[in-house]
């Protein structure tokens, strides 16, 4: 109803408006695409300039009824024509209020930067998204009812220059076509509707036309997305989603039945969201899918050098008006997304939803930046609000920074990369293992305090004087300990020089070794003499007293017959007597140093357990 | 000019195998800090003996115990 109101407007506005500039618009080519949930109009405008003057701007009109669902708007002209066509350039687009125009227009100015002279022309492609801009009708419908959707467009194309030839089609889904308007030159391909070509009309003609077809898309709309992106210069980038899907297509009444919708899945439930395809970057790992309730296993994924493909069933179809809620996490190495050019380092990240054809509502994108980063920038290819926060996470003093981006009404072209720009000095990333070190070393500490710390409480008491008798005498057995191994491993090197002796028969070796080896046994005895002084005079030491000295006096015994046992090997070696000869003279003291050898040890051990 | 992309100083295969190493010799440092510490008596212990051995043991100990996060998959 609205719309006629509108089409009244302009009839009346028209007869009373002047002819804008000198622009016009020799043809439009305007394609409507209907097949998805979001209205995408490709435009190609040949803007023309009749006038004289340099003309540096081309004005699009939209009824407001429209521009309220404006999404996303682009205008580009590519250079060169057939085939030699270069790169698209792009233009930039803003919104003004110029004057003297009809009302209930929104107006969007699109800048050329090098200005339309006398007589040239250019082609301009404009694509505009419109959000929302499909309505269902009927409004409710059950299970077994199809889901009917209706479009308004002009079928002449409103803009302030005169158009001379223009033409439309329309592109729906391979479904119900359910009517129609019908205008002069309409006609119908199978799923296309072309209207045109029309001739010579003049500015801001209108001709509103209604579509009304079935449409069985996924009018997934994701009510709020929050993308959190945390980057880890230890060599990964975290992404998590938490999505708050509505199925934003016809409200679903009455009953729904599970057995029908298996049954006969497109009759009763054509219009069900069953699932969503997302694409991913490459090389991406460790992928979760779960809600509030665990984790979702219904999904699928398949990649290979390109790009990762995930396809994720809710846990339960989604009928009109029903809502689900869920969250994706993904990995993906590092050296992908962030880069370094002079000084600073920047994120390269994709901004909108990996899922395919889901409309967001209200985008949140939050980049988690590592601790110590600082001068932060954005560039993105369009208007978002920017924010900052802190986020406190693994091994943290102070907080990450987090850059945080909102954008309302998202489409699926919104997806294209934007850069966060920061500064970080390398030194940084030491001071997570530096926190990890100190904790350690901060338990070491402790240890040591605790096994230097003297906590008793009376210190004249008689235990705790027989405590510091008993650490000395434990101190002077242990050093004991210590002269008695060196002593036994002297003995052990004595043996090795007799078998070096019977082997090379280098009997002057083995009398220097001796001679060194009794000046080392000289030396540990006096060490031995005051530790022994020691033990006699304490108290404590009653108990190990004996022990101790019987230790002594086996180890010189073993010594006296160590030496003796040498001195004859020499002797034997010199007197060039055989090898049995020497053996029968030693076995007897070889069998007693045998035996003390094993006696010492025992002792050893004895005294170890004490 | 290509921008250049940003690594791990240490690379990312490396992360499990490192953590092993860095804490096997952690700990028989610690196991060497514990036994001194069991065995020695108050008059033969030394102050800067203890303290370097628990230096060494917690700077292998903290740099295994990263690379062990980081294993596992908590990229701090």
């Amino acid at each position: 109803m609205g719309l006629r109101f509108d089409l009244l407007l302009f009839t009346i506005a028209l007869l009373s408006v002047p002819v804008l500039s000198d622009l016009i618009l020799s043809r439009v080519d305007r394609r409507i695409d209907l097949t998805s949930q979001v209205v995408r109009t490709t435009s190609t405008l040949k803007v023309e300039n009749a006038g004289s003057d340099l003309v540096s701007e081309v004005l699009l009109a939209f009824p407001d009824s429209q521009a309220k669902h404006l999404a996303y708007l682009s205008a580009s002209s590519t250079e060169g024509k057939g085939k030699a066509k270069g790169s698209a350039v792009s233009f930039p687009v803003e919104i003004v209020h110029p004057k003297g125009m009809p009302p209930a227009l929104t107006f969007y100015s699109v800048s050329l930067p090098k200005g339309l002279g006398k007589g040239d022309s250019l082609t301009l492609d404009v694509l505009v998204v419109f959000k929302g801009a499909l309505q269902p009708f009927p409004e409710k419908i059950t299970q077994a009812d199809i889901q009917l959707v209706v479009f308004y467009e002009t079928a002449y194309y409103l803009s302030p220059y005169a158009v001379k030839v223009q033409s439309l089609s329309v592109k729906l889904p391979d479904a119900r076509i359910e009517s129609f308007t019908k205008i002069e030159n309409t006609k119908i391909h199978g799923s296309e509707i072309k209207y045109g070509p029309y001739e010579n009309l003049p500015p801001f003609s209108y001709s509103p036309i209604v579509v009304h077809f079935e449409a069985n898309q996924p009018f997934a709309i994701a009510q709020e997305l929050v993308r959190e992106i945390e980057i880890s210069h230890w060599g990964n980038v975290q992404v998590t989603e938490h999505y708050n899907l509505v199925h934003g297509g016809a409200q679903s009444k009455g009953e729904f039945s599970r057995l029908d919708f298996q049954a006969r899945p497109h009759v009763r439930g054509a219009s069900a969201i069953r699932h969503l395809v997302a694409k991913l970057p490459p090389r991406v790992h460790s992928i979760y899918y779960r809600d509030e309730i665990g984790n979702i296993s219904t999904s699928n994924l398949w990649g290979d050098h390109k790009k990762t493909e995930m396809v994720i069933e809710p846990r339960y179809p989604m009928f009109g008006g029903w809502r689900t809620a869920f969250t994706i996490g993904y990995s993906l190495p590092l050296q992908d997304f962030l880069f370094q050019s002079d000084g600073k380092r920047y994120v390269n990240i994709s901004f909108g939803s990996p899922v395919n054809e889901v409309v967001i509502d209200t985008l949140i994108v939050k980049v988690v930046l590592p601790e110590g980063s600082a001068d932060i920038s954005v560039s993105a290819p369009f208007p978002v609000k920017q924010g900052q926060e802190t986020k406190f996470s693994h091994l943290d003093l102070v907080g990450r920074p987090v850059v945080v981006l909102e954008k309302t009404n998202v489409v699926p072209e919104h997806n294209q990369h934007f850069q966060v720009y920061y500064k970080f000095s390398s030194l940084s990333m030491l001071t997570e293992p530096l926190m990890l070190i100190s904790g350690f070393f901060f338990l070491f500490v402790t240890c040591i305090v605790y096994m230097h710390a003297d906590l008793s409480i009376s210190k004249s008491s008689p235990s705790y004087l027989a405590k510091l008798q008993w650490d000395e005498v434990q101190a002077a057995v242990q050093q004991v300990r210590n002269i008695i191994n060196r002593c036994l491993m002297i003995h052990d090197k004595l043996e090795a020089s007799l078998r070096d002796l019977s082997r090379t028969g280098d009997v002057q070796a083995c009398k220097s070794a001796r001679k060194a080896f009794d000046g080392l046994l000289k030396d540990l005895s006096k060490d031995l003499k005051p530790l022994l002084a020691s033990l006699q005079t304490s108290p404590q030491a009653a108990q190990i007293l004996p022990k101790v000295e019987e230790l002594v006096g086996k180890e010189r015994d073993l010594q006296e017959r160590m030496m003796a046992k040498h001195s004859t090997v020499v002797d034997s070696y010199e007197k060039k007597s055989s090898g049995r000869e020497i053996e029968n003279r030693v076995a007897l003291q070889q069998q007693k140093i045998t035996a003390l050898r094993q006696e010492v040890d025992d002792l050893l051990d004895l005294i170890d357990e004490i | 000019m290509a921008p250049k992309p940003i690594t791990s100083p240490v690379p990312d295969a490396w992360y499990p195998t490192l953590s092993v190493f860095m804490l096997a010799i952690g700990l028989v440092v610690t196991a060497s800090f514990f036994i001194y510490e069991a065995t020695s008596s108050r008059r033969t212990r030394s102050l800067t003996k203890e303290l370097i051995t628990g230096a060494v043991a917690s700077v292998f100990l903290g740099f295994g115990s990263l690379f062990l996060l980081l294993a596992s998959g908590v990229y701090v």
